[in-house]
């Protein structure tokens, strides 16, 4: 435990004393006081209080995330190519715990300047404002549906060829992404039933038509007894005493169909904590993300030059940030050439590599007022900061020795 | 009672491998030695001799390729092997933004020391290599001499049972190096092992109970200072001394 300290210790005393760390603590805090002067919003206060509160710690976060993502990178590279390393080596201390060090001084520096920008944050805004559960309605899972659409599929005549030659696991893919986005048409007069495991005081809802046009929204929302009629102005919060007997209904009154997507467009919320509570669960969920990255910087460090590790490290960044909008616009690999079914598949298992990275999104949650829920932040922090941490750490103690065995 | 083994190298090889795994380079080529405790053995040879690979696997930084390499009679990459070992490589290898103190600090608490027993420790060496004026300076600003008795300083910070001291006067001014020949005879004299490269034939001889000689990872002799009955240069000339090999004069003359 001491040997981890002083190898904490000294990476601190390496970002401090090459002003990594105050520069990287002056532009946060820089940037949280400066951006909601730049800030073009809607008009209203809530609009750019959400882009505010999206965009300043989002801002920070990436800040933090490149500048100790180099550091991170360059840290054992660095002290390998100059030999001091080697004079850590020798010493009673076992390799993991030099790479865990490292991990834990870039994340501890991390931790602090995201903590202190998250301060300025709860100055600036209402902690006290609630913040909500975000409710779906009970559907079978889109993987159920799409097996069962499959089934219906093979069953009908008018199915054609391609498809029924093709393979089953590509078809379910297409259908699921299908059943994610299946939109239920509600004609006028009809009544859409929807099931949710508890109940909540608002409906959240998007409809839309098959044009994607501004229409008139007329209809009633009925939960047992209570009801309440919404129309465009209501359209996007609906303030409505929902009780937990498992059923939301929605008669359509207005000239024409509507249409939603129930898995993506209609969420009941009910009343959870604070926004000061939501956003410590933000700052916890960041700096456990933050935690997974520089780990993979480390681990790079440790068996690449600085140059190389940087290069591969940010290349791995973009890959997750962009794989997974290229598998949800190629989601088939079907009717593609051999390289593109190659390049696809190559992005599909990046993605799939890096999805804990790219799918965590606490800042859309936060900046909406939606509660980050308890289980998997939870989770994310046991993976992302402990889990993941010692297991990176443990590979990088191996490419340590191999890369120590080398010539040099 | 004859003395514990300290560093014991049975029929050590190391052969460097390319990316294809295709031998490169054999450093070292059946390497055997024996280093008793409170011994002072240099490993002497010329440039590529296989002294450094040598000493590398004895620190558990190589894995040799056949042979054993034992410290303690433990592995060398053992932590318990690891917690009795000092060593001061050819270069300083010093953390330029780290303080004196700091460094001392830093390495006394890799070697498991208590806080308080470190901070007690590294005034008392910064006070024996000369530095206790010097000890909050940054190292970045050390002269080759002062940073090269910092990292003797930290070597020793461990308390260690055995030196390894790789060139250990290398960029010395005559009265820094009488120094460190002294206090390595102090240290040895305490009851220290220390094993020792070195370039500076005198030195070796003013320091060393025995040495060995390696050319091209062999051992070519090896015995103790004492019984030679030459000058150690005289010795190690007439056993790896190639005049052929240095064409100078020929070189000049054309």
């Amino acid at each position: 435990m001491r040997a981890l300290l002083e190898v904490v210790l000294l990476e601190l005393k390496a970002l401090s004393r090459s002003r990594t760390a105050i520069l990287l603590l002056v532009a946060s805090v820089l940037w949280m006081l400066v951006l909601p002067r730049l800030i073009v919003g809607d008009g209203t206060f809530a609009g750019a209080r959400e882009l505010y509160v999206r965009y300043s710690l989002g801002g920070v976060f990436a800040l933090t995330l490149i500048s100790l993502l180099a550091s991170a990178c360059g840290s054992v590279a660095r002290e390998r190519t100059e030999k001091r390393l080697m004079l850590t080596l020798v010493r009673p201390v076992r390799h993991t715990l030099v790479a865990l060090g490292k991990i834990a001084a870039h994340v501890f520096l991390g931790a602090i300047v995201l903590g202190v920008s998250s301060v300025v944050l709860a100055l600036k805004d209402d902690v006290s404002r609630p913040c909500s559960h975000v409710l779906s309605p009970l559907m079978p899972s889109p993987a159920e549906e799409a097996e069962r659409m499959y089934e219906e599929y093979m069953k009908s005549p008018r199915t054609p060829e391609a498809i029924r030659k093709a393979k089953k696991a590509e078809v379910i893919k297409l259908l699921e992404q299908r059943a994610i986005d299946r939109y239920d048409t509600i004609a006028t007069n009809e009544t859409a039933v929807w099931t949710f495991s508890s109940g909540g005081e608002r409906v959240r809802m998007r409809f839309t038509n098959q044009f994607e046009m501004r229409q008139e929204i007329r209809g009633v929302f009925a939960s047992g007894e209570n009801q309440l009629s919404v129309s465009n102005q209501t359209q996007s919060v609906a303030v409505f005493d929902f009780r937990s007997n498992g059923e939301l209904k929605f008669t359509n009154r207005g000239k024409s169909s509507l249409m939603l997507r129930p898995r993506r467009d209609l969420n009941i919320l009910s009343r959870a904590d604070s926004f000061g509570w939501n956003l410590l669960r933000a700052y916890l969920q960041l700096v456990a993300v933050l935690s997974m990255v520089l780990s993979f910087g480390v681990l790079l460090s440790c068996g690449l030059g600085r140059p190389v590790a940087l290069f591969t490290a940010f290349a791995m960044l973009l890959v997750a940030e962009m794989g997974p909008s290229v598998v949800e616009q190629y989601p088939s690999s079907m009717d593609m050439s051999r390289a593109d079914r190659v390049g696809l598949a190559i992005t599909k298992t990046a993605a799939a590599v890096t999805r804990p990275v790219s799918a965590l999104s606490p800042l859309e949650a936060l900046s909406k007022d939606e509660c980050i829920e308890f289980t998997p932040l939870v989770l994310t922090m046991a993976l992302d900061l402990v889990l993941l941490p010692i297991l990176l750490s443990l590979l990088s103690s191996l490419v340590l020795v191999r890369k120590v065995e080398g010539r040099g | 009672m004859e003395a514990e083994s300290v560093i014991e190298l049975k029929e050590v090889r190391k052969t460097f491998r390319d990316f294809w795994l295709r031998p490169t380079v054999e450093a070292v080529r059946g390497l055997s030695l024996e280093i008793k405790r409170g011994e002072v053995f240099g490993l002497l040879g010329p440039n590529g001799s296989g002294k450094s690979t040598t000493i590398r696997m004895i620190l558990g930084l190589l894995q040799p390729s056949a042979g054993s390499v034992r410290l303690f009679g433990l592995s060398p990459r053992s932590v318990e092997a690891r917690q009795k070992l000092g060593y001061l490589p050819e270069l300083s290898y010093l953390h330029p933004f780290l303080t004196a103190r700091e460094t001392l600090e830093y390495y006394g608490g890799l070697s498991g020391l208590s806080r308080r027993e470190t901070t007690s420790r590294a005034v008392e060496l910064l006070k024996m290599v000369g530095l206790q004026d010097v000890g909050s300076r940054a190292v970045g600003g050390f002269s080759k001499g002062m940073s090269r008795r910092l990292a003797l300083a930290s070597s020793l910070i461990g308390k260690p049972e055995l030196l390894i001291l790789d060139e250990p006067t290398s960029g010395l001014d005559p009265i820094s190096t009488k120094e460190v020949k002294t206090l390595v005879k102090a240290l040895a004299a305490g009851g220290m092992t220390v094993l020792m490269t070195s370039h500076l034939l005198a030195d070796a001889e003013d320091i060393c109970d025995r040495v060995m000689i390696v050319n091209h990872g062999l051992a070519v002799a090896e015995g103790k200072v004492a019984e030679l009955g030459t000058s150690l240069e005289s010795f190690f000339l007439a056993k790896v001394g190639n005049p052929e090999e240095f064409q100078l004069a020929e070189f000049l003359k054309s």
